[in-house]
């Protein structure tokens, strides 16, 4: 028993540092790719690491007015970022802490993090920050149920929550479709989009008061602070871009530890996250941002596709 | 496979109606018919090529030539000649109008079960997500103050009768498929003239002005 906690602790913390390290180049790509579009050149592939690098060599600058509550945040939000990854499935068809929880630990685990950085923004009492954190936690509020309807249609027809149990299931099942797949597909992929900051809801790459949300709740922190915040958020996107992978099209997960399994189904993981990555940054190309009074109405659309996609599981 | 292709495009054209049922950019509302009339297209070739139809093959290429491109440009020429606001004005908020359209999907896959060819399998799904369209384009048309949305919900509810038939006939003959498609074209050619008209005696495109024309 001790022996199977033990590799099952290895796993996780082997899956996390590959989360860690690959998450910035995902970030990296799909800037890359934007460019592309646009005809510029565009910022280097490695540029987000570039960022993150220098961010954690620099001095935090923090106001006179912060509590701990301040510096706790950016740290609460990495935290539950990093073990949010250990209980989803990436490379095997088994999620390394399976055991401790499944979809309802995996949303409460990010929405704690959620939670730690939109108090942190009300901290110091700047309106930026009250600004961000009320606009994070409206749009939270709706992507969450969202979320869980998703995440709920794919367990009722693998027949488990349990996220590592749900795969095995849709692997069992084979490549057949029900019409309620494409339908939470669609809702979960418009929650992805606002919980990852995308452009119809949020846009990552501005800094213009009036139409940021996570930018504006994170406006205050700086050096190693923001360096954390950002990894973190990296890694949530290239979360979520696995979950609907894992969830949608779960052919390729190595089923045993056997490594040429695993050599296996890292290329294929990499080819279905950057499949989702170009359908990322086409929807980011090719929309205008919402205005902010719409974006709960983009939310109902996602959470109407939720509830129909579980409706037609029983029709 | 092919069934799973049919799956996916069906569901595909439910998910395009719903986000036309859910945002208010005019333009997003004409690509997404567009998008939708290639999916029906993809329906009509894979029961092509299952079922061995070749007559098929013309009415997925009208469908997807016609509706998935003539049409959505002749629209998008429509509404930037008249120079309107791009933005539809529903007499129903989203999520109410979302809400509506969920009962309605509800009801329409509760339907499809009643036809014998809609009890089992595929065939289940496709006339499902026919029929809710049919409802949905319907509650479009009731709920959109615009002649160009209406126009829109219209070809809605044409799309998703060429559903349902593919779903339940074997085929009907190439002639009346052709009649059919020409007949969409020109209700949308003479609909994009009386939206001009429209637009000239009332400087809008809000139908619900009409109401004022009483003798």
């Amino acid at each position: 028993m001790t022996e199977g906690a033990l590799a099952a602790i290895g796993l996780a913390v082997l899956q996390a540092a590959g989360m860690l390290a690959l998450a910035p180049l995902l970030r990296g790509l799909i800037k890359k790719m934007k460019a592309a579009l646009q005809t510029r050149q565009g910022p280097p592939l490695l540029q987000v690491y570039y960022d993150l690098a220098k961010w954690l060599r620099k001095e935090p600058v923090r106001s006179d007015t912060a509590s701990w509550l301040y510096v706790a945040g950016p740290r609460m939000y990495f935290a539950t970022s990093v073990a949010a990854t250990t209980l989803v499935p990436v490379w095997m068809a088994a999620a390394p802490l399976e055991a401790a929880g499944g979809v309802l630990a995996l949303v409460g685990i990010l929405a704690l993090g959620r939670f730690f950085l939109a108090t942190a923004a009300l901290d110091t009492g700047s309106p930026f920050g009250g600004m961000g954190a009320s606009r994070e936690m409206t749009i939270a509020a709706l992507a969450e149920p969202a979320l869980m309807l998703g995440l709920f249609t794919a367990a009722l027809s693998a027949g488990s929550l349990n996220l590592g149990a749900l795969v095995r299931g849709l692997l069992d099942r084979g490549a057949t479709f029900h019409p309620s797949d494409i339908l939470a597909l669609a809702g979960l992929f418009i929650v992805v989009i606002a919980e990852t900051g995308r452009v119809p809801v949020d846009n990552p790459a501005t800094h213009l008061e009036l139409t940021m949300i996570h930018e504006a709740m994170v406006l205050e922190y700086s050096g190693p602070d923001l360096a954390l915040v950002e990894w973190a958020s990296a890694v949530k996107e290239l979360l979520y871009l696995t979950l609907l992978a894992d969830l949608f099209a779960p052919i390729g997960l190595a089923t045993s530890a056997s490594p040429e399994l695993i050599l296996l189904a890292v290329p294929i993981w990499a080819s279905k996250i950057f499949l989702l990555a170009v359908a990322v940054t086409l929807v980011e190309s090719t929309n205008a941002k919402l205005r902010l009074f719409r974006v709960p109405d983009l939310m109902a659309v996602s959470l109407g596709l939720g509830f129909l996609a579980l409706a037609i599981r029983f029709l | 496979m092919s069934n799973n292709l049919l799956v996916l495009s069906a569901a595909g054209m439910l998910v395009t109606a719903f986000l036309m049922v859910g945002q208010k950019a005019l333009f997003t509302a004409i690509r997404l018919y567009g998008a939708q009339s290639w999916l029906l297209g993809v329906v009509a070739v894979t029961i092509a090529l299952a079922d061995d139809r070749p007559p098929l093959f013309v009415t997925a290429a009208l469908t997807a030539g016609l509706k998935g491109l003539l049409i959505p440009w002749f629209l998008m020429r429509v509404v930037d000649r008249i120079g309107i606001r791009r933005e539809i004005e529903p007499f129903l908020n989203v999520p109410a109008s979302l809400l509506i359209c969920l009962a309605l999907t509800v009801v329409g896959y509760r339907v499809s079960t009643g036809f014998p060819e809609g009890a089992r399998g595929v065939a289940h799904h496709v006339i499902g997500v026919g029929l809710s369209m049919l409802l949905i384009g319907l509650f479009l048309m009731v709920t959109r103050k615009k002649a160009v949305t209406q126009i829109l919900a219209l070809l809605t509810v044409e799309n998703a009768v060429f559903l349902i038939a593919l779903g339940i006939t074997s085929g009907m003959p190439l002639v009346v498929e052709l009649g059919i498609s020409f007949d969409v074209l020109l209700a949308v050619l003479v609909l994009g003239i009386l939206v001009h008209r429209i637009v000239d005696r009332f400087e809008s495109m809000d139908v619900s002005r009409l109401s004022q024309l009483k003798g």
